[in-house]
């Protein structure tokens, strides 16, 4: 719950040039939110942060994936952007595939979910309460966008690049939210959270995104950036590493007539 | 009204007088979205001035989405192109050419549902729409790149702290971690090459009608994209349950039907909807590590991306224009090489065919009668094709001539007569290539010579058909195949002999496949035309990955095409829209000088018997697979066939031109005044 958090802000390690992922190894559960915020330009009053937490209870879902699987089509971005608001917008979704058309295979695509971090240092800095541990929904971290001021801490503090915290306009105004692994989907006629279904999870056609109950090694992306192929992958001729081999013929059969 | 699916406004810019305007997309929406507003912009822009050349600066280029751009809609990213299209021939037709990738789906999210340009620039120039905002800004320092270069380039432009992976805010509260969608010409278009395609991506062209060389006649050389709000769905959760239901029709990567049969690189690769299978540069072990791609919202992703990041993005054509031997690598930098030209391969393929074919027989070559420095001893090595597709692209020599395409360039040799009637030059229809067999697998044939270039619709008919049964493995017997096929061709189900390819009294002559060729034009100008589909996914009448192998085709369309607009029409209901939008461009090629004389196929594809191709048939009482072998085309039954279709579809059967009556009845009265201004009307 926001109520229980800890004071458990040390110091600054977050700097120019020191990259978000560098200062989630550093930093863990560290943050920074003073140097951030006086460094932010403000869009909001933005008051101090009530005392955080150190310690969380552990969400009870977490979405793990396959950024080699991964097609970059973006049906689980949209759909994560229609169940929750209704509308189709890549910038609503809480999670973001990112991809280079013109990159080499794997770094041409990068998948972009929240963590359910352990310690969600989005929910730990945010300054009114707005991001929480839903501790009567599996746990899961969530933001009330209704109750965001609009002063991007959250979006400072995510350690994730980019951050998993995702601004969206709601009547007009700026506000920050996240993946809730669709705990609130107005425009779904499925239950969501850890007992229920994902709609990102459901719609994509490469199966590339699973929900799973335990929480991921936390270092780096590792724990959540697993291997979901098997072999009828294999036999579709795409390899992560040349010294595979299909077990299926990959050739053609070349018949007189045949054009392609 | 409008309540979902469309932005409401249509982006209309004009290059010469620098202006930048809207037009209302409700104004138009009777005709659905893509190819159908498309037309019907034209013909109310340019309509009555025509007939004029297609780098006259009043022709358009339009580029239309459609209401299930920038959704979840399955195999919904293509962008069709449209405007006269200088690659046809003889007459530069009102053509379109469509591409995939994530530009249709970034227009709409920076809020438009199209964009029209009008005139010509002095100077190079490039649009850039950020959101509402949109620029003409100068391309100096870009014209003269390849296209890859420009996309590059000009992503940074239009974002200059642009850090992949990294939201970037455009304005305030406008978040995104995309990249900008750049659509652009490469040097054969600046050159006014007839052969210069769009790119978009690194292999994503729209390769037919030059539309790269009408990019460059504006002194266009790109068009940029990226937006950051909200597509309206007029039901959300049907919407939602729509696509859920869609998924019994994929190919199922964890756990393909009947993988064995299924999953190998063959032909089963082409209709199954399995992933990757439309790069054909990635089959030799060891294999190059690679990913399946896909364009926005397609659940197949037939293109890959590769560890080397070469052939990335391109299928079909795109890996297999140029070949140098020995080498996959090469091939794929030849192939990449023609994308960053911007060269349409399917142009490419007959012309570099024809130039050997005139070089074997002694007619072109150092010294002889078309003279020409070119290597053309070392066809099939990469100094070759890179210097036959730099003399094209920058018109240097010979490829002045060669960037004229096929058609133009026989003509000015003085043997377009001999050699396209031949065959020595394979052009069937308007300029474009021949393509599937005309003789056995009619609908293609007369759907594209009913049509204005090559059909390239693949999953019409003859495509699953053809593969299927080319397989040697069919998983449908012919009898099961042409029942199921025409079961989904609403309204005209019920009569199988629509898929009867003999040359009996059921097979291609017939009035069945009257109604099959017009179903085929209906399907392309609505479903294809106008709701951006994709060509390899839609429709999809059978399909191994269900049991009883019955595809989304025709339930799919209405359901996803309502629960998106709010409309509540039948699939029968938008196929008449397709046939309106078919008679609206029918109407503008007439005004251009079309008559139905004009609509026969070279002298070739009637007297050379075929050698024919397993289809489905219907001989002695009794479906099978048969070949056909042997069969020729008959000139006069071509012809009855023709005057039944004109009939059928409310032409006049003399020439071939739209009825009064016909365009009345579909409110298309203006049209009708057009023509008859002309004289033409039907
Ligand atoms: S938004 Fe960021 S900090 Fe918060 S739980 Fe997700 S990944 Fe962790
Ligand atoms: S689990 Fe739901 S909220 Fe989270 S990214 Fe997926 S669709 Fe969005
Ligand atoms: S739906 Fe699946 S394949 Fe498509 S972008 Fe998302 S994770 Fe990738």
């Amino acid at each position: 719950m926001p109520g229980d958090k800890k004071a458990g802000n040390k110091e600054s390690n977050v700097k120019k040039g020191l990259s978000r992922r560098d200062f989630l190894v550093a930093g863990g559960t560290v943050a920074a939110v003073d140097a951030l915020i006086a460094s932010t330009p403000a869009k909001a009053a933005t008051p101090s942060p009530p005392a955080a937490a150190t310690t969380y209870p552990a969400s009870e879902g977490y979405l793990v994936y396959d950024s080699k699987k991964c097609a970059g089509c973006t049906t689980c971005m949209l759909s994560c952007s229609l169940v929750h608001y209704g509308v189709q917008n890549l910038s609503r979704s809480r999670i973001q595939i990112i991809q280079d058309s013109f990159g080499k295979f794997p770094n041409d695509i990068q998948m972009a979910p929240c963590r359910q971090c352990k310690t969600p240092v989005c929910v730990q800095n945010c300054p009114v309460g707005a991001a929480f541990v839903d501790t009567e929904n599996g746990n899961v971290r969530r933001i009330d966008s209704s109750k965001c001021i609009g002063c991007r801490t959250c979006l400072k503090m995510c350690p994730q690049q980019p951050h998993r915290t995702v601004w969206v306009v709601i009547d007009g105004k700026g506000k920050s939210s996240k993946c809730d692994l669709c705990l609130d989907t107005p425009y779904w006629n499925e239950k969501g959270g850890p007992g229920g279904k994902q709609a990102c999870v459901e719609t994509c056609p490469m199966k590339a995104i699973k929900f799973v109950a335990v929480m991921p090694e936390q270092k780096e992306t590792e724990g959540y950036d697993v291997n979901l192929r098997n072999d009828h992958w294999l036999n579709l001729g795409l390899v992560d590493n040349s010294t595979v081999v299909p077990k299926m013929d990959l050739t053609w059969r070349i018949l007189p007539g045949g054009e392609e | 009204m409008m309540k979902g699916g469309y932005t409401g406004k249509i982006l209309r810019v004009n290059l010469t007088t620098k202006t930048i305007g809207t037009i209302d997309t409700a104004k138009y929406e009777e005709f659905g979205g893509g190819h159908g507003i498309g037309s019907a912009v034209f013909f109310d822009l340019v309509g009555d001035q025509l007939p004029f050349d297609a780098f006259d600066p009043r022709n358009c280029i339009i580029m239309m989405a459609s209401p299930f751009s920038g959704t979840f809609m399955p195999g919904s990213g293509r962008c069709e192109v449209q405007g006269l299209g200088p690659m046809l021939y003889p007459i530069e037709w009102f053509g379109h050419s469509n591409f995939g990738g994530r530009f249709t789906a970034q227009l709409k999210f920076a809020g438009w549902d199209g964009i029209v340009v009008e005139g010509a620039s002095d100077e190079p120039v490039w649009i850039n729409i950020v959101n509402d905002k949109v620029k003409i800004e100068s391309a100096n320092g870009i014209w003269g790149m390849d296209t890859w270069d420009t996309q590059e380039e000009i992503s940074r432009r239009v974002v200059p702290d642009l850090k992949y992976g990294e939201w970037a805010e455009l304005a305030e509260n406008c978040f995104t971690t995309q990249i900008p969608a750049v659509v652009c010409c490469g040097p054969a278009g600046e050159n006014k090459s007839r052969l210069g395609a769009l790119l978009h991506g690194p292999g994503s062209q729209a390769a037919l009608c030059g539309f790269g060389g009408v990019f460059g006649s504006k002194k266009l050389k790109a068009i940029s994209a990226i937006g950051t709000s909200d597509v309206p769905i007029a039901d959300p959760k049907a919407f939602m349950d729509a696509r859920l239901w869609y998924r019994r029709f994929q190919w199922d990567v964890d756990n393909p039907r009947e993988a064995e049969r299924f999953g190998t690189g063959g032909p089963y690769a082409l209709i199954s909807g399995r992933p990757s299978g439309g790069n054909t540069l990635n089959r030799d072990i060891p294999l190059t590590p690679a990913r399946a791609a896909a364009c926005a919202s397609c659940p197949r992703g037939c293109r890959m991306r590769l560890a080397t990041s070469d052939s990335n993005e391109s299928v079909c054509g795109g890996t297999m224009t140029i070949t140098v031997q020995g080498s996959t690598k090469f091939t794929r930098q030849g192939n990449d090489l023609m994308q960053k030209y911007g060269l349409g391969h399917w142009q490419l393929i007959p012309l570099m065919g024809y130039v050997q074919t005139l070089y074997r027989k002694g007619i072109l070559g150092k010294g002889k009668q078309i003279d020409t420095d070119l290597p053309l001893d070392r066809n099939g090595t990469f100094g070759y094709a890179d210097t036959l597709m730099r003399q094209i692209a920058l018109r240097e020599g010979i490829g002045n001539d060669l960037s004229e395409a096929c058609a133009r360039f026989a003509e000015k040799i003085g043997r377009y007569e001999e050699d396209v009637n031949s065959g020595e030059l394979s052009l069937a229809y308007y300029g474009t290539a021949n393509h599937y067999d005309p003789v056995i697998e009619a609908e293609w044939g007369f759907g594209s010579l009913l049509g204005e270039r090559d059909l390239m619709l693949h999953m019409m008919s003859n495509y699953p058909i053809h593969w299927m049964a080319w397989s040697g493995d069919p998983y449908l017997t012919a009898e099961e195949t042409a029942k199921l096929y025409t079961d989904a061709m609403e309204p005209y189900q019920g009569d199988p002999f629509m898929v009867d390819h003999s040359d009996g009294p059921t097979g291609i002559y017939s009035d069945s496949k009257v109604k099959q060729v017009a179903w085929i034009k209906h399907y392309e100008k609505f479903w294809v035309g106008a709701g951006g589909f994709c060509g390899w996914r839609w429709p999809m009448c059978i399909t191994n990955n269900t049991a009883d192998r019955r595809g989304p085709t025709p339930r799919a369309e209405e359901k996803f095409w309502n629960a998106v607009t709010g409309n509540n029409l039948t699939f029968a209901d938008y196929m008449e829209i397709g046939h309106k939008i078919y008679t609206l461009d029918r109407s503008i090629w007439v005004l251009q000088g079309r008559h139905r004389d004009m609509e026969v196929y070279p002298d070739y594809i009637y007297d050379r018997p075929t050698r024919g191709h397993d289809m489905t048939m219907y001989i002695d009482g009794k479906w099978k697979y048969d070949t056909g072998a042997g069969r020729k085309l008959d000139r006069a039954k071509v012809e009855d066939f023709k005057t039944r279709f004109y009939k059928f579809e409310g032409y006049n059967h003399e020439n071939g031109y739209p009825t009064r009556a016909t365009l009345e009845k579909m409110n298309l009265g203006k049209v009708a005044a057009a023509l008859e201004k002309k004289g033409r009307l039907g």
